[in-house]
């Protein structure tokens, strides 16, 4: 469990591997995980013109 | 299938696609390597990265294709090579590939200026498609109805600081279904097709297109390996549209996402993309 950068909403990624996006429940804003153990959270990179498939 | 791989993974964010890569390499024992395309640099001179093979994950074309290219001067082999990411993953390079290789594609034309852009359009004819070079997922792509249309987006795009704006991708508008179809390709196999619905002209997954799994038949299994095949070949998604005059490749994708096929079709796809890498690293 740790807070939202955005919102301090509490926010829970406990399955969740470190590089993964996810949107805070609260606020919406997407995340990425940066640590698992300890639980860190950050704004999630924005999308940049030459990301894509 | 080895055991003992050593897998290094090139990634910029984990999506639903990479967590499963990883997820299925640790079910098989192999060591992965966490390559974070925000945190590398390149010596000219070889690291000590204990890798046998790398798999491309970044989401930034530059970002892949350069690294790529210096895992390969290492004298690790990648998936996808560099040259294969720099011609799928460039619009204007693809599209010679495809049209050097006899694959229907749409009528395309690409001009260096603004005002050979609206030439190129006057030739395509109205309506048309403005396609930035580089990018996926339907972004910064325009149909244009009319010239009017047509100056007033350029002119936008000119306006952009990136310098592919000012490179225009013009391109005949196909009047399709509502939806086009996505092969996957990886080695010479199909693995598996669908189709994306959507109301909207773009049929993109990350758009919100729907998808439907779809069993290609031979002639459409055949076209896409061979426009794979075009790129260099490797792990590669290839976008064809239902066209009045048969069925044209208009895209082929290098960095696949597989999380609508794989949701559409049950497939292993993460399983089937590791077998792949394994092979390349045995070669």
């Amino acid at each position: 469990m740790t807070e939202c950068p955005a919102c301090d909403a509490h926010v829970e990624c406990a399955a969740m591997v470190a590089g993964e996006i996810f949107p805070c429940t609260d606020c919406g804003t997407e995340l990425e995980v940066v640590t698992t153990l300890p639980t860190a959270v950050q704004l999630a990179p924005k999308e940049a013109e030459d990301w894509g498939e | 299938m080895s055991d003992a791989l050593r897998l290094g993974i090139f990634l910029t964010i984990v999506r639903p696609e990479e967590k499963q890569i990883l997820q299925a390499a640790e079910a098989r024992g192999i060591t992965v390597e966490r390559l974070d395309d925000e945190r590398m640099a390149f010596d000219l001179e070889p690291p000590d990265l204990p890798v046998d093979v790398i798999l491309n994950r970044s989401v930034s074309h530059s970002r892949g294709l350069y690294a790529m290219r210096f895992f390969a001067h290492y004298g690790i082999p990648t998936v996808n090579a560099a040259d294969v990411i720099e011609r799928a993953g460039d619009k204007i390079l693809g599209s010679l590939r495809l049209r050097e290789a006899g694959i229907p594609t749409p009528r395309t034309i690409v001009a260096l200026t603004p005002e050979a852009a609206l030439i190129a359009l006057d030739q395509i004819g109205y309506p048309a498609v403005l396609k930035p070079p580089i990018g996926s997922w339907g972004r910064l792509m325009a149909r244009v109805h009319n010239r009017e249309e047509a100056e007033q987006i350029i002119e936008h795009k000119v306006a952009l600081a990136s310098p592919q704006h000012s490179v225009f991708y013009v391109q005949e508008y196909v009047p399709k279904p509502d939806r086009d179809l996505r092969v996957l390709v990886i080695g010479r196999t199909v693995v598996g097709a669908m189709y994306r619905r959507s109301s909207d002209w773009r049929t993109n997954a990350a758009r919100g297109a729907e998808s439907e799994a779809f069993e290609p038949p031979e002639p459409v299994r055949a076209l896409a390996i061979r426009a794979a095949e075009a790129m260099g070949g490797g792990i590669l998604a290839v976008d064809l549209m239902e066209a009045p005059s048969g069925l044209v490749v208009h895209e082929v994708n290098p960095t696949p996402e597989f999380k609508s096929l794989q949701a559409a079709t049950g497939l292993d796809i993460a399983d089937r993309i590791l077998d792949y890498v394994a092979e390349v690293a045995r070669r």
